[in-house]
């Protein structure tokens, strides 16, 4: 394993160089074949991983990385470890779905004990946040799912609640949703004032996902989403007034491209990214070493500084700074922020992972009857 | 006998003469031993307080724990992806939870679970010492009733649990009979205090159910036992509010009329609920089956009736939540609901299970304020802005008379929403629920079912006392007893030795025969026509008293009587003689524990 032994050893720059250099200078020809290929979500989001871990993987270990899209879901998963073919070596999945595929068996096991140490030596169980490590999948980032809306759509008032998404009389005009259950069943329900404690509970009623869709469908036109690029745009394009999305997208419509927009963070839903090696994967050792060095605390600050994704590590979060382009103070845009989080919804893992089917066909049934008409 | 003839004027006399001859001891709260002695008591409240909350907050957490791992709770049911398993579940759990209860309530000597009526008694008759195998064994099987889906409560094993420990504190530390009941209410306030995050209700529970009288040596141990219980909660359960309410609501005038029909037809509904679980209770004694199987068929009938609809499993946490909704139930679903849930709840308690009353009037309070609030938009097309008053108004409406507390009821109301419009507008339907329940059905469920247990609290904890407590305690053997046969002038030496102007009659079968005075044995002595022998004496007229008779009763008979003792005779036993009870014992015992009372009542520490 000397690859692994490799990026053991302290990432001071000069020694870095070095390395890259003496990679290329020996084996300048294994580069193509021995690929690493990540799934990942395009955008915003895999240029920040680009800047703060592709490039710099590559710089340190010469190994060379193709970042394939990803849009969600475990279709393609399921399909390519069935036919035998699994294309990627490693995927940046949400932990709803790590669950599910890590349940279905199309994950490999994951260690923590493969991940490095804080610098300060702490060890990595005791850094990582709550709830980190899955049984097939480590939490790199805490995103969010929030509600940005343009500021100009609303004079005089502005949305300060999640229960104002679903309210056309003080703010109208429509909206883009996710064409997915999950975040959209939250908040419908939560604009019933109900506590969050009591969500999962009362969504798994049939009169709680009545209640639901019953709110949604006062919403007179909505913009289904898939890809995570298109709220932003759906925004800055004036075709709607307010749109659910993950926050980091939003960031980079309203800091990078200066798209008049707002986030609502009363009700937002965090999410945990983490990393999971499929089932199949051709080179399962490969991504572990990237895995390792993806999760260093230095790694994911400085990735928190492209996107404003929460970091899982503790010793990470308290090295975020500053986005490297515009300046901007990244704390105050991470999903983890206390003054962010003061009103967050941790997703019920477990409970989407055991229902996710059940409830993606209950919400097709409802979505096909309003498109129906 | 000055004292025999002025009690003979009645109770007000009493009272009066109590004052006279029992100079109320000089305050125990003066001093600084007496201040020492107060703040240890205070001291212990908190340490119940902390011990009852602790024990309230994993008695919580392990109902909620089974009802995921049962298949009870909504959240485990839909994860649960097997819809044939499922069903059965839905039946079996129930059954062999009622199966289970059933066979831990044989370990119980009266063979019914312990409840909070059992704390009122203990407290109102001032025996205290709450049993702690028996409160042990309740707790038990409430936690599997309440696990297994039954549809009782959680908050009346948690207020007996909380009782029984601070009882067990006052016996270890070998307490008095007062402090025993200080610890009681500290214990039942803790527990209300952590159940419901809501330390002022606590307190006020404590006072208005249990104890029923305001005292400031009770008070502060109860306070420090509710406040310790609030921190604990606070800190360790994670809970979500009963009731949310939309800051701009704001109920119009004519709005509070309805509230108050509410209150009215409130106490109705209540009545209908607790007469459902006694006339069950009523019914199930004359079932063939035997008791300990009887909760397996309740359980088996809910679980089937489940089927149809889930929302009456259980504690009905959720049931309660869209009930504060609007547009969450049709009109007609919450009148079947509510109905189901009163049938579910009377089924369940009347058949044995262990469980509160108070969670399920929760829940049927709601539904029945949510069907009012429905109605009211239907017919006046007022937007449903305020649905969650009528929800809150039928809530307490229905609670308040079953448990007998129309302050606490208020107090949650508040403590949990913090809203004064909401609490004033449950005020309304209160105002009448309590009352017209009160004169309709009695002053609580616990009330009634003590009634039938032969405990009549409704004058109050004095005539509790008396009632409760045997007049045999004072019996004696200092007297003279004379067989039939005795000599009359052998009877009147024997009455002078003595010094006693009253013999007993007592036969060779030992059987008590009447009463002679030493009057008339001399008057027979000397009369050369009359008896011979003390049985053709003419005995007086003398009540007799059974060994269980109440020192009340014994009052009672004394009205009627001059003279010395009242002879104690043992039907059970062919009216065997056991003995007299002097008439300045009774009125001695009667002014005593008068006295205990209101130094427990009006003292200050």
């Amino acid at each position: 394993m000397a690859r692994g032994e490799r990026s053991r050893w302290p990432a001071s720059a000069p020694r870095l160089a070095l390395l890259w250099l003496a990679l290329f200078a020996a084996d300048p020809g294994q580069a193509d074949d021995d690929a690493l290929t990540v799934l990942s979500w395009g955008g915003a989001y895999e240029r920040a991983q680009q800047a703060a871990l592709f490039s710099p993987y590559t710089a340190a270990t010469g190994t060379p990385i193709e970042v394939a899209q990803y849009d969600g879901g475990l279709e393609g998963l399921r399909r390519a470890v069935a036919e035998g073919e699994v294309p990627w070596d490693l995927i940046d999945m949400t932990r709803s779905e790590a669950m599910a595929a890590c349940a279905e068996g199309l994950l490999e096991p994951l260690s923590p004990a493969l991940l490095a140490p804080a610098p300060d030596g702490t060890p990595a169980e005791e850094d990582f946040l709550p709830d980190s490590f899955g049984r097939c999948a480590i939490t790199h980032s805490i995103f969010a799912t929030v509600v940005a809306y343009r500021r100009d759509a609303f004079p005089g008032k502005r949305p300060d609640s999640i229960a104002d998404l679903f309210d056309q009389r003080r703010f109208p005009g429509p909206r883009a949703l996710q064409r997915t259950p999950a975040v959209n069943l939250e908040w419908a329900l939560l604009s019933y004032r109900v506590p969050h404690e009591e969500l999962y509970g009362l969504l798994s009623t049939r009169r709680g996902l009545d209640l639901t869709l019953a709110r949604l469908d006062e919403l007179d036109e909505i913009r289904w989403w898939e890809a995570g690029d298109v709220p932003p745009r759906l925004l800055a394009e004036g075709e709607v007034v307010m749109a659910s999305g993950y926050n980091g997208r939003f960031f980079d419509a309203m800091v990078n491209r200066g798209v008049p927009i707002e986030i609502l963070w009363d009700g937002q839903v965090q999410e945990h990214e983490t990393w999971a090696i499929p089932r199949g994967a051709a080179n399962p050792e490969m991504a572990r070493d990237f895995l390792r060095f993806a999760t260093t605390t230095d790694r994911l600050a400085d990735l928190s500084r492209h996107i404003p994704y929460g970091p899982a590590r503790r010793s990470a979060a308290v090295r975020v700074t500053t986005h490297p382009d515009s300046g901007v103070d990244m704390r105050l845009h991470i999903p983890t922020h206390p003054l962010n989080a003061e009103n967050a919804l941790a997703k019920d893992e477990a409970w989407y992972a055991r229902t996710l089917g059940r409830i993606q066909d209950y919400f097709r049934a409802w979505l096909e009857a309003r498109e129906g008409q | 006998m000055a004292g025999g003839a002025s009690l003979a004027l009645g109770r007000e006399a009493t009272y009066t003469l109590g004052m006279d001859t029992l100079p109320a001891r000089p305050a125990s709260g003066r001093g600084p031993l007496a201040v020492v002695r107060f703040l240890g008591l205070v001291l212990l409240g908190a340490l119940v307080g902390a011990v009852a909350a602790l024990a309230a907050v994993a008695f919580v957490s392990a109902v909620l724990a089974l009802n995921e791992l049962l298949l009870i709770s909504p959240r485990s049911r839909m994860m649960f992806d097997h819809p044939a398993l499922l069903l059965a579940a839905t039946v079996a759990v129930p059954a062999l939870g009622g199966l289970v209860v059933g066979q831990l309530h044989r370990a119980i000597p009266e063979r019914r679970p312990h409840a909070p009526a059992d704390v009122i008694a203990a407290v109102q008759t001032r025996r205290g010492r709450l049993p702690a195998r028996a409160g042990s064994i309740s707790a038990l099987s409430a936690l599997v009733s309440l696990g297994s889906g039954a549809s009782v409560g959680q908050y009346g094993p948690l207020v007996h649990l909380g009782a029984t420990l601070g009882s067990l504190g006052a016996r270890l530390l070998r307490l008095g009979r007062s402090d025993d009941n200080i610890t009681i209410a500290c214990g039942v306030a803790a527990a209300i205090a952590t159940a419901f995050n809501a330390p002022l209700a606590g307190i006020v529970f404590a006072h208005e159910v249990v104890l029923r009288h305001y005292a400031l040596r009770a008070f502060a141990p109860v306070a420090a036992a509710a406040l310790v219980g609030y921190v604990i909660a606070t800190n360790v359960l994670e809970r979500g509010a009963l009731f949310h309410v939309a800051e701009t609501a704001v109920p119009r005038p004519w709005e509070f009329v309805a509230f108050l029909a509410i209150g009215g037809l409130g106490a109705l509904v209540a009545g209908a609920y607790m007469h459902a679980i006694l006339g069950v209770t009523r019914l199930a004694g004359a079932l063939t089956l035997a008791p300990s199987l009887r909760p397996a068929l309740a359980g088996t009938l809910l679980g089937l009736t489940a089927l149809w609809v889930p929302d009456i499993l259980g504690m009905g946490q959720e049931t309660l939540r869209f009930a504060t909704i609007a547009g969450a139930f049709g009109s007609a679903e919450l009148l079947l609901v509510l109905v189901l849930k009163i049938a579910a709840t009377g089924l369940c308690l009347g058949m044995g299970f262990s469980g509160g009353v108070f969670s399920p009037a929760l829940v049927i309070g709601t539904l029945f304020g949510a069907l009012c609030g429905s109605l009211v938009g239907q017919f006046s097309g007022a937007p449903q802005e305020t649905f969650v008053f009528y929800a809150v108004c039928g809530m307490v409406a229905v609670t308040s008379p079953v448990i007998g507390a129309p302050l606490t009821s208020l107090l949650i109301v508040f403590e949990l929403t913090g809203s004064y419009a909401l609490t004033t507008a449950a005020l309304a339907s209160v105002t009448l629920a309590s009352p017209i329940a009160a004169q309709l059905f009695g002053r609580s469920l616990f009330d009634i079912q003590l009634e039938q247990r032969g405990l009549d609290l409704s004058a109050g904890r004095g005539r509790a006392v008396l009632r409760t407590t045997p007049v045999a305690e004072h019996l004696t053997d200092d007297c003279v007893t004379l067989h039939p046969q005795t000599p009359v002038a052998e009877a009147v030496t024997a009455l002078c030795r003595a010094r006693h102007g009253e013999g007993y009659l007592v036969d060779d079968r030992g059987r008590y025969r009447g009463c002679v005075g030493l009057a008339d044995l001399e008057a027979a002595r000397e009369s050369s026509t009359g008896p011979t022998r003390v049985g053709e004496v003419a005995t007086l007229a003398r009540p007799v008293l059974r060994p269980d008779t109440s020192l009340w009763d014994a009052m009672a008979e004394l009205q009627d009587v001059t003279g010395e003792a009242l002879p104690v005779v043992d039907p059970a036993a062919d009216d065997a003689f056991r003995g007299v009870v002097f008439e300045s014992s009774i009125a001695r015992a009667y002014l005593a524990h008068s006295d205990e009372l209101r130094r427990e009542e009006h003292g200050t520490g």
